[in-house]
């Protein structure tokens, strides 16, 4: 319960976010991406399910506010890469925010090339990411996350 | 920190998830038209989220623009010792409602000018992931607006609606690489069809394609560009935008960017139209 909470929370907070950043940033500068680290962290904390589960519902949201016309492909996409990154965490010691900011970048690769994939097999047209933006967006998507994620453990150590 | 979950659960539970995905993302490809009850619903229950967020941030933002004013307007007092601090004040608020004013005033010219009936929305959400280009509005169903509704600012056409709940709409936008509109180049009355480009990162990415125009057609940089009606959605004679690149395409097509009117992150107060009131025939600028 109080996880779905917080999970609920911070998708909240990832809406608030990329309202911000839509009123901030052009369109083609706006690289970063609240909804996939809030699938990563959920995925770093807790484990593949609730990685999986937190990356559906982020995506889901994303899809209807900010997504296509065809809804479920970024759901679908952060569904499998939160799935991936809580059986990584599992497996591995994903401790340090160098090793954290590694598997946001790798998931933010990921993230991109499935929905591209999943838009291709679907026939929805979608816009290409050439390779500097992905790099751009993935090294953006790290740092934040890194940042974010340290901030996070820091004020939940004091709350504990 | 990680609980362990068994195996073979969680494989079970994502064979599930994906399963379930492929069938709602297939269902929406396969629907045709019309918006699914899903995207309905669920633009239903997740609009109000972001309309708040919306103006919050708004709020915030004139907020954040009244401190400036502020502080830029004390700092002009103390040049001038005080003695017009009132006057500024209130001339810079002046100002703010009278750039408020000039927008609505344009909007209502506009609604004025084209003979259909429209509603005025504001732009509470822009898009959010690189692949596509959209708009969030604040009306809905509740305030007529239907599927494939054109919509339009005061300085040409922004796009049209792909999704409606209950109160808000999104609005797919000439950028996006799945739009199209059929268009008419206004000087030589050559036909075509405008979209957005294949890559959202490339250089000139936020002008628009014109396409199926043969090599031997007569368009020359700075011709305007207007909707045809072709397509069945946008009413004909609308201003897209400008040509601003004519070159050699690699087949039988020449290679034509056009510069759109519409400032599409600049939106904050557009048109959409409910209904066409009579027969948009005349091509008119809108400018």
């Amino acid at each position: 319960m109080s996880r779905a909470f917080w999970t609920g929370l911070a998708i909240a907070g990832a809406v608030l976010v990329e309202t911000a950043l839509g009123y901030l940033v052009p369109a083609p500068g706006r690289y970063l991406d609240p909804f996939l680290l809030v699938a990563v962290y959920c995925a770093l904390s807790g484990n593949e399910v609730h990685g999986m589960f937190a990356g559906a519902a982020a995506g889901w949201v994303q899809d209807v506010l900010f997504g296509g016309r065809v809804l479920g492909l970024s759901a679908l996409s952060k569904l499998l890469v939160g799935y991936a990154v809580g059986l990584g965490s599992g497996r591995f010691l994903i401790a340090t925010t160098a090793a954290r900011s590694l598997v946001v970048l790798l998931a933010t690769v990921a993230d991109a090339l499935l929905v591209q994939w999943l838009a291709s097999v679907f026939s929805v047209e979608a816009a290409g990411l050439s390779p500097v933006a992905l790099a751009s967006r993935a090294t953006l998507n790290a740092l934040a996350g890194g940042l974010l994620f340290a901030l996070v453990d820091r004020r939940q150590q004091r709350w504990a | 920190m990680a609980l362990a979950v068994p195996a073979r659960r969680s494989r079970s539970l994502l064979a599930g998830l994906v399963l379930a995905h492929l069938v709602a993302i297939s269902h929406q490809v396969d629907g045709g038209g019309g918006v699914s009850l899903l995207q309905r619903g669920l633009l239903g229950a997740l609009s109000p989220l972001q309309r708040g967020v919306g103006a919050m941030v708004g709020g915030v933002g004139e907020a954040w623009r009244g401190w400036a004013f502020h502080r830029e307007t004390y700092e002009e007092n103390r040049r001038l010792e005080g003695r017009v601090r009132q006057l500024e004040t209130e001339l810079q608020a002046r100002s703010f409602q009278a750039q408020e004013a000039q927008r609505l005033r344009d909007l209502l010219g506009l609604r004025q000018a084209v003979p259909m009936d429209t509603v005025a929305a504001q732009v509470v959400g822009r898009d959010g992931m690189p692949w596509f280009r959209t708009l969030t509005l604040d009306r809905g169903e509740a305030d007529g607006i239907t599927l494939d509704a054109p919509v339009m600012s005061p300085t040409g056409v922004v796009g049209r609606v792909f999704a409606v709940g209950p109160h808000a709409a999104r609005v797919q936008v000439l950028l996006d690489r799945d739009g199209a509109a059929g268009v008419l180049v206004e000087r030589s009355r050559v036909p075509g069809v405008v979209s957005g480009q294949v890559s959202s990162q490339a250089a000139g990415a936020e002008d628009l394609v014109l396409k199926y125009v043969p090599e031997r057609a007569d368009v020359v940089v700075g011709d305007v560009v207007v909707t045809s009606g072709m397509e069945g959605i946008y009413p004909k004679g609308l201003v897209v935008g400008r040509v601003r690149f004519v070159g050699k395409g690699s087949g039988l097509f020449r290679d034509i960017r056009v510069e759109p009117s519409a400032r599409f992150d600049r939106l904050e107060e557009v048109l959409v139209v409910r209904q066409a009131k009579e027969p948009f025939d005349t091509p008119r600028s809108v400018e």
